[in-house]
């Protein structure tokens, strides 16, 4: 039992040490940092070319994508919750579908976003569609 | 000694099997009533990608892995993993393991403790990540999560009331490398194992590549189709130690891997293995169940605030 204690002792520590350190950051709620990050697309993405622009099966498609993975943080109305950014705010609508795909493989790691370029490019295009249609 | 035996059949059989049938119990029961959440893992056991679990995510895995033995009795190895986003380059992951040897027993064998960090903030054609493991197992561990060195069946063949007396601390390194290509994961995996007790350093390796059966999404929420299943291939094997650094005599596998990820949030995964020298096992069988509990560190910081 004292084998089996340990472990979960260092698991409980561990669980509070990261999410009290957590807590200690500062919340932002706006997008600035989002805009930020998105800035740092290089040139060449804002040329990149949506494939499912405006489609609404596309849009149907990210919106699930998007409820699967995104809406835990940025919230099912997509209009953020603490530290995640309002993905309605200018910042994110007015960056091209380029910079946002790009964005989305990248995340911002310091800042709590996940890169996720473990989703192929084919749902990272979908979810922008989607998130471009919010703008409407 | 048959007294011992015994107990190891009886009451510590508890540890091993129960316990992860009451978990999974109760991960079907959290999974009913928690926000569903799917990430983007990869299928592999054994091969680690650069993508790391989102922060604030723990995820709960129950996994096992049944092997044949030429000698000795064949055994099923289940295990426990906690695993949590402590940041978007920080993934902390703690491990419980327990293995069952037919016609002899069962036992917890000891805990694990990884540590995986992003050096790169940004994503690459290649991508490195850093990998730290402490290891308090005991000799009957038989998990296999990896294979070092000269690891082989002869190891498992060993009475379990014999083995366990054994205790390993070990510290266990690995240079991770993970490339996403066309909707593909290939990841390659150098291992290095050290156990304290004055033990020479051994090597390990492990490559795997993955893709899921169709890249897209459908429009509609759906359980069978491909977009949810994730199919892909894993080598893994030892490569000695630093005093005799070579292939021969080592153990290597290679394991068609299948991973069906749920809307739900549930993910399941199988992967057959078959060993490729003498030394290894004949015939592998993994299984595993996941369940991702996003929002975790949310709910934790809400208590301290």
């Amino acid at each position: 039992m004292r084998r089996l204690s340990f472990p979960l002792v260092l698991l409980t520590a561990s669980a509070i040490f990261a999410a009290a350190g957590s807590a200690r950051e500062k919340k932002s709620g706006d997008d600035r940092g989002v805009t930020s990050a998105i800035a740092q697309a290089p040139l060449a993405t804002r040329d990149w070319q949506n494939p499912y622009e405006g489609q609404p099966d596309a849009i149907a498609a990210g919106k699930k994508l998007y409820l699967r993975h995104c809406a835990e943080c940025h919230a099912k109305d997509a209009r953020g919750r603490g530290r995640a950014a309002n993905l309605r705010l200018p910042g994110v609508q007015n960056a091209t579908p380029g910079e946002l795909v790009w964005f989305l493989r990248n995340g911002n790691l310091w800042r709590g976003m996940p890169s996720w370029s473990g989703l192929p490019v084919e749902r990272r295009w979908q979810i922008v569609t989607y998130l471009k249609s919010l703008r409407r | 000694m048959g007294a011992h035996a015994d107990r190891l059949d009886g009451g510590i059989l508890l540890t091993a099997v129960r316990i992860p049938f009451t978990l999974a119990l109760l991960l079907t029961v959290f999974a009913a009533f928690a926000p569903p959440s799917s990430a983007q893992d990869t299928p592999y056991f054994i091969t680690y990608s650069h993508h790391l679990e989102e922060p604030g995510t723990l995820e709960i895995e129950l996994s096992s892995n049944y092997a044949t033995q030429h000698v000795g009795n064949d055994f099923i190895a289940p295990w426990i993993e906690f695993e949590y986003g402590a940041k978007g380059w920080w993934t902390t992951e703690l491990y419980l393991d327990s293995q069952h040897t037919f016609n002899d027993g069962a036992l917890f064998t000891g805990w694990r403790w990884e540590n995986r960090f992003r050096p790169l903030m940004k994503d690459h054609w290649i991508n490195p990540v850093l990998y730290v493991e402490y290891e308090d197992i005991n000799g009957a561990d038989k998990t296999m999560i990896e294979v070092v060195g000269f690891d082989g069946q002869a190891d498992h063949a060993v009475r379990n009331f014999v083995v366990s007396r054994e205790h390993k601390h070990e510290i266990e390194t690995k240079l991770i490398l993970s490339s996403d290509f066309k909707g593909f994961n290939i990841s390659e995996n150098f291992i290095a194992e050290k156990n304290l007790g004055h033990q020479p350093w051994e090597f390990g390796y492990a490559i795997a590549a993955s893709r899921p059966l169709r890249l897209a999404a459908t429009s509609s929420r759906c359980n069978f189709c491909r977009e949810n299943f994730v199919a892909g291939v894993e080598m893994y094997g030892g490569l000695g130690t630093t005093d005799s650094a070579t292939l021969s005599g080592t153990s290597h596998y290679i394991a068609p891997v299948l991973a069906w990820q749920m809307p739900s949030g549930i993910t399941l995964r199988l992967s057959p293995g078959w060993g490729l020298t003498d030394t290894s096992h004949r015939f592998l069988l993994r299984w595993g169940l996941t369940y991702e509990f996003s929002g975790f560190g949310h709910k934790v910081r809400s208590w301290f605030r």
